[in-house]
């Protein structure tokens, strides 16, 4: 058994004061930065990444040395199969359920490669990233599809009292509903006991590579629904729109609070953390730092909680 | 005893390839008492108790619950059959509480607009009953299973075992861990559990909790039911001569084997 790390609650108020830290950077910095539509900017380049972190919370949290690092290419690839089913001939009305579908699909290849052939998670996503990006890639030479339906290019763009569309439809429905699961179904309290002690939730009858094989599933459903996100707001299917998606989910999961060995976490931390990781990037943008260091930032940002959530242990032992 | 045993296995027998793990073993099991399996490692008791828990199905021979036979084929239905295992490592889950723990798996819901809401208060207060019944000093059903001692956990194992209305409890070696209040503390559970009408069957090593706590006794060794004791009929010391073989009785039989 693992020791337990500090509690979910401590680590939230860690990862506020950590945001507030950041948000006063800025400000100090450059207080220009602190404007009103800054709330609205952070939103909209948010929600993608807040999509796939949901996936990704679902699968690290199931156990199992669970992790999927193919969501950035179940993203590009989504998004690109989607503009291909429309120029095949697939009905406008069904635009924004074609995506979804086609994420879920390669979420189950996932799946079955992790619960029915065994490979170890990282093996096989990693597999994956590969083969979904590089189709993406194949498929297209590279090049962007246009022709999303123009009728949805509001959603992409648009927003309600300065927050976006999709944040509003999309996310914080998405939120509240896997954060209702794993508190108030039996299925929240499958993934935690699957995801502490796998064995004992299979001698109570937990059946749990059905659990493992669904969010493999629903990750890629939310890639799919990032992918749509994605469509409507550039107008357009870019193969290498999910880049860089896998180590940012994988970031904010571990950011929010999640244990990467599984059973313990929560959807609030991991959003709280989405929020904050686009606020540094939105950040440094402003103050002109370079997209190359943006990347090393994040990375050294997630280095830091881990250290913080590591003292604890240290001390005991 | 006059009425019909719960259980009646008869000449059950188990292969493993060419290794023979059980042979010819006739055992009673009866509700309200405490029936001690004990031999030495691989003596077979381990591959009964699977037996009896549908984790082996058996080579030969029969089982009967309450008079009519049936077939345990697996886990699934030996729970079906009201026969609930308590293995040694328990199977809880630490991140979860108590009351989580004894519900884990078959979660008392009610359905809204088809979705399962967990009823939290209810199950709590099933746990809290039991807990009060088995007298298990557990103070609050929503403690974390992983702050508990082994004595505690042992408690919320057979919670577990209770709510799933077993009529039969195996518990392998549940003891083993345990300092000696908490031994004695589990002790009492499973005499709480034969007294509400459970019949009990503990594997263990420990002679003395055996003799403190089982009604009968059977000894196995080599594959085979040597001996079979109420606890007013034997003494401490020719259970343990059955367990080495030390016994007159066996010296003929070990020769001729």
């Amino acid at each position: 058994m693992m020791a337990a790390t500090t509690s979910t609650t401590a680590k939230l108020v860690l990862l506020l004061v950590l945001f507030a830290g950041i948000l006063a950077s800025f400000a100090l910095y450059e207080p220009r930065f602190l404007q009103p539509s800054l709330a609205s900017t952070v939103l909209q380049f948010a929600s993608m990444l807040a999509l796939v972190a949901l996936g990704q919370t679902l699968i690290v949290l199931a156990g199992g040395a669970g992790i999927d690092l193919s969501v950035g290419g179940m993203v590009s690839l989504s998004a690109i199969l989607t503009m291909m089913a429309m120029s095949a001939g697939v009905p406008e009305a069904v635009f924004p359920l074609v995506p979804v579908v086609i994420g879920a699909l390669l979420g189950a290849v996932n799946g079955v490669l992790v619960t029915k052939i065994r490979i170890l998670p990282l093996i096989a996503t990693l597999g994956t990233l590969f083969v979904f990006g590089g189709l993406a890639m194949a498929l297209t030479g590279g090049a962007s599809l246009s022709g999303v339906p123009q009728w949805l290019v509001p959603f992409g763009r648009g927003n309600l009292g300065g927050v976006p569309w999709h944040v509003l439809v999309l996310v914080v429905p998405a939120y509240l509903a896997v954060a209702g699961m794993l508190t108030f179904t039996p299925w929240g309290r499958w993934f935690y006991a699957m995801g502490h002690n796998e064995r004992a939730a299979r001698l109570v009858g937990i059946d749990v590579d059905r659990i493992r094989f669904l969010a493999y599933v629903l990750s890629g459903a939310l890639s799919g629904l990032a992918a749509l996100v994605s469509l409507a707001w550039f107008g357009s299917g870019r193969p290498n729109i999910g880049q860089n998606l896998e180590l940012e989910s994988l970031a904010a999961v571990l950011l929010g609070g999640v244990a990467i060995f599984g059973g313990a976490g929560g959807v609030l931390g991991v959003l709280v953390a989405v929020l904050m990781i686009v606020t540094l990037k939105t950040g440094l943008q402003f103050i002109n730092v370079s997209a190359v260091w943006q990347v090393g930032i994040v990375g050294a940002l997630l280095l830091l909680v881990l250290l913080v959530d590591l003292i604890p242990i240290r001390r005991r032992s | 005893m006059t009425d019909v045993p719960f259980l009646k296995a008869r000449s059950i027998g188990k292969q493993f390839g060419a290794v023979t793990a059980l042979a010819g073993v006739d055992v009673d099991i009866r509700r309200g008492e405490v029936l001690a399996l004990l031999g030495d490692n691989g003596a077979g008791k381990s591959t009964f108790v699977k037996v009896l828990a549908g984790a082996h199905r058996p080579t030969s021979g029969t089982l009967e619950i309450e008079g009519a036979p049936v077939e345990l084929a697996s886990p699934q239905d030996a729970a079906a059959a009201g026969i609930a295992t308590i293995y040694q490592e328990l199977a809880l889950s630490e991140n979860l509480s108590v009351a989580e723990n004894v519900y884990l798996g078959r979660e008392s819901v009610r359905r809204i607009l088809g979705v399962p809401i967990l009823k939290r208060a209810e199950m709590r207060r099933r746990v809290d009953e039991l807990l009060a019944e088995l007298d298990a000093h557990i103070p609050d059903p929503d403690l974390p299973v992983g702050g508990l001692s082994g004595g505690q956990r042992q408690a919320v194992a057979i919670c577990r075992a209770l709510n799933l209305d077993a009529r039969l409890v195996i518990m392998d070696e549940p003891t083993a861990a345990l300092a000696v209040a908490e031994t004695r503390k589990v002790l009492s559970l499973v005499r709480n559990l034969a007294g509400r009408g459970c019949a009990v069957v503990l594997v263990s090593h420990n002679i003395a909790d055996v003799f403190e706590v089982a009604n009968r006794m059977v000894v196995f060794r080599r594959g085979a039911k040597i001996a079979e004791r109420r606890r007013d009929e034997t003494t401490p010391e020719e259970i343990v001569a059955f367990i080495t073989g030390a016994h007159p009785s066996l010296r003929s039989l070990e020769h001729l084997g």
